[in-house]
């Protein structure tokens, strides 16, 4: 249902401006429109102060800022909606302090595991090369007073490497050792051993010679190879033990304090919103004017709550919707819990106009059916139900929760069919003697029957939808609309005449009346198109034909799913081992409600979308949106500074 | 040999019009995913725009069962 909306004039003077937007805010009744887009009004829009203007920066950087810790957080910990944390007392430079302190932590933590983590790459490179050459060194590294030196070399080097060895053999006296380890497939360790004494030498005549040292890092420099590779092993222990340590604080702040960012976002955001009303109002030197919207039901009681806060210093007065702004009006609809799902489902295609029908009640009767209709089994509407429910308590708002809410229902129309059909889990009822009250869909002499009713079912639902269009078309005043709705209700109707009297269900008289009444369905469909008519008339007429026979999709789901259930049961009974037939027959079967779930689901939209809708349905209005606080706090917010 | 060409008949009304439903499916559902990419409002008129095709097969699906029950 749309309920009525009521367009209203605020005015006050403007000391009491700083204290009636919170206060709207607060109460959440208005949609405030935005002076400077109102073509009837001739008020200055409110010009911010600096103050505002610097408020609003401060608070953009804050979100921002919350932003960033957020997202740092949800890699540590689930990200919900979930708000905690103290909101009734904060200020505004109490949020933007503690969020500084935990950004300046958070870095902290950030930049010490990006170093930690480098520190690991490249001790991890020295770990391995050294585990290599460790075992091959020779005892005498170990002297004190010698001292050693480690450099790689590319494998076809090793040549040139030799016979550098010899010169610096030559060059100490032959107490150069030289030993070449591979630690790679084209790399090789090449270690020098001499006397610590003779190492300012043997490093000038390395640097001559442009080979590179492998530097260990500065703390490992002077240690021998067994020493540097303890002590790396056991850095990188630590640096292993830092970083879980790291990860855990941060796992425990994010749980802290998610849940609090999320509080301080929307108050971050509220602020915001508060602002920016600000801008949307008219003013005059001394005195404001506010222009919105609010659902005619709440006037009274926003009337009542400004009297009692601002005594008689600020007026609230309905005023008349001009022409122009009717296709601005923002649309509020109300509806049962049980039909709110396909209200979703109905804004998902497009907000209703304001002057539409609210088609939410029609979707939440015919989804169902339709889906009922095609899936049609007891023991397939079951195991949907079970599934319904147990998704339904995990999901509690969004699109999967409509949709579970959405197959509860047509669980239960599932079964209802599936009684109708005799189907329980395909033929399995049929084999243990159970009866259909109406048609056994999987015989072939029932194809035309359920052919009959899926276009019976079609041309039901269109003919309702084209008189909702008739209705719609009378109250706007749109003879066009209005003709061309009737006239296709009516050239359907002469088909019906036209097909019941061909089939012999009517008699034959009814031809002949069943022609003039198509033909006057089409004249009026050719009239109402105008000039070109005569060409888009019997096209219009041909494309309802299509929409009708589209209906046959029911029939055709229907066949797929109750063929494909004879098939699990078939093929399990075939199976020699019971065990492996009923496996079987779990998996096909199960495979058949996955795709009975999916396909009538996003079919029977369809339907509604399409076929019907196209009837009368047109929407495009901006959904009410008041302004309203995303979280009610008594907080010092309003005043930043 | 004529049930033969009936029920090859019936498949092919079925077969041609699926290939048909999928090309023009596949054309619109992967367009549709990068809409809904920049605009998840477009939701509604996505899944008409990718049901729309589906009519092609259904028709083949009727014309089939004309076949086969005659």
């Amino acid at each position: 249902m749309i309920v009525e909306m009521s367009r209203v004039e605020i005015i006050g003077l403007k000391k009491h401006l700083e204290r009636l937007i919170p206060f709207l805010h607060t109460s959440g009744y208005l949609q405030i429109d935005d002076i400077r887009e109102m073509p009837d009004v001739i008020a200055q829009p409110f010009t911010p102060t600096m103050k505002m203007k610097e408020d609003r920066e401060e608070v953009d950087l804050l979100i921002a800022n919350i932003n960033g810790l957020i997202e740092s957080f949800s890699a540590y910990h689930k990200e919900t909606d979930d708000t905690g944390g103290q909101i009734d007392d904060i200020t505004f430079y109490g949020i933007k302090d503690s969020v500084a302190g935990i950004t300046a932590k958070v870095q902290y933590f950030n930049m010490r595991k990006k170093t930690l983590q480098d520190e690991l790459i490249s001790h991890s490179k020295y770990n391995e090369i050294l585990k290599v050459i460790s075992p091959f060194m020779p005892e005498s590294t170990k002297k004190s007073g010698n001292a050693t030196i480690r450099a790689l070399v590319h494998s076809s080097q090793t040549r040139e490497m030799a016979l550098l060895a010899n010169q610096l053999k030559l060059l100490t006296h032959g107490k150069f050792e030289m030993i070449t380890v591979k630690v790679g497939e084209e790399t090789d360790a090449v270690i020098g051993i001499f006397p610590l004494d003779l190492i300012s030498q043997v490093e000038g005549f390395m640097k001559n010679e442009k080979i590179v040292k492998l530097v260990l890092p500065e703390e490992y420099t002077y240690l021998s190879t067994d020493e540097a590779l303890q002590h790396i092993e056991k850095k990188v222990e630590l640096d292993h033990k830092e970083l879980d340590n790291i990860d855990e604080s941060m796992h425990r702040f994010a749980i802290k304090w998610l849940p609090v960012l999320k509080t301080w976002q929307l108050i971050c955001k509220d602020k915001v919103d508060e602002i920016e009303a600000f801008l949307k109002i008219g003013e005059t030197e001394f005195t404001f004017v506010i222009f919105g919207w609010i659902p005619k039901e709440d006037v009274r009681f926003l009337k009542k709550a400004l009297r009692k806060e601002f005594s008689r210093d600020i007026s609230l007065s309905e005023i008349d919707i001009p022409k122009e702004l009717q296709s601005r009006i923002p649309v509020k609809t109300r509806n049962p819990a049980v039909v709110e799902p396909y209200e979703h489902f109905v804004k998902m295609r497009a907000t209703p106009s304001y002057s539409d029908i609210d088609p939410s009640m029609l979707v939440a009767v015919f989804m169902p059916i339709f889906f009922g209709m095609m899936a049609g089994d007891v023991g397939y509407g079951i195991v949907m139900f079970i599934i319904a429910l147990l998704m339904g308590k995990k999901a509690n708002k969004g699109l999967i929760a409509d949709i579970m809410k959405f197959l509860r229902l047509g669980a239960i129309w599932t079964m209802v069919f599936g009684v109708l059909f005799g189907e329980y889990f395909g033929n399995l009822g049929e084999k243990l003697g159970i009866k259909p009250l109406w048609l056994n869909r999987s015989e072939p002499e029932s194809i035309f029957p359920l052919l009959t009713m899926a276009i019976a079912v079609g041309v039901g639902h269109i003919m309702f939808g084209l008189l909702i269009g008739a209705w719609n078309a009378f109250v706007h005043k749109s003879r066009s609309h209005l003709l061309e709705r009737v006239g296709m209700f009516v050239g359907i109707l002469g088909l019906l005449f036209l097909a019941g009297s061909l089939s012999s269900y009517l008699p034959g008289g009814f031809t002949t009346l069943g022609w003039i009444v198509f033909a006057i369905g089409l004249i009026a469909v050719v009239v109402s198109i105008g000039t070109t008519g005569i060409f888009l008339g019997p096209i219009e007429f041909v494309g309802l034909i299509g929409s009708i026979l589209s209906y046959l999709r029911i029939a055709a789901l229907g066949l797929a799913s109750v063929y494909l259930a004879k098939v699990a049961n078939d093929l399990g009974g075939m199976v020699s081992s019971a065990i492996a037939g009923v496996l079987m027959a779990v998996i096909i079967h199960a495979l058949n409600i996955v795709m009975g779930i999916l396909s009538p689901t996003i079919q029977s939209l369809r339907l509604q979308y399409v076929e019907f809708f196209r009837r009368f349905y047109e929407g495009g209005h901006s959904p009410f949106t008041p302004f309203k606080k995303r979280i009610h706090t008594k907080t010092r917010i309003v005043k930043i500074s | 040999m004529e049930k033969a060409i009936i029920a090859l008949a019936a498949a092919l009304s079925i077969g041609v019009t699926a290939i048909a439903t999928s090309i023009a499916q596949r054309a619109i559902g992967s367009a549709g995913v990068g809409a809904l990419a920049e605009k998840p409002e477009l939701a509604g008129s996505i899944i008409i725009l990718v049901a729309i095709p589906e009519t092609l097969v259904i028709l083949g699906f009727a014309v089939a069962a004309i076949m086969l029950m005659n």
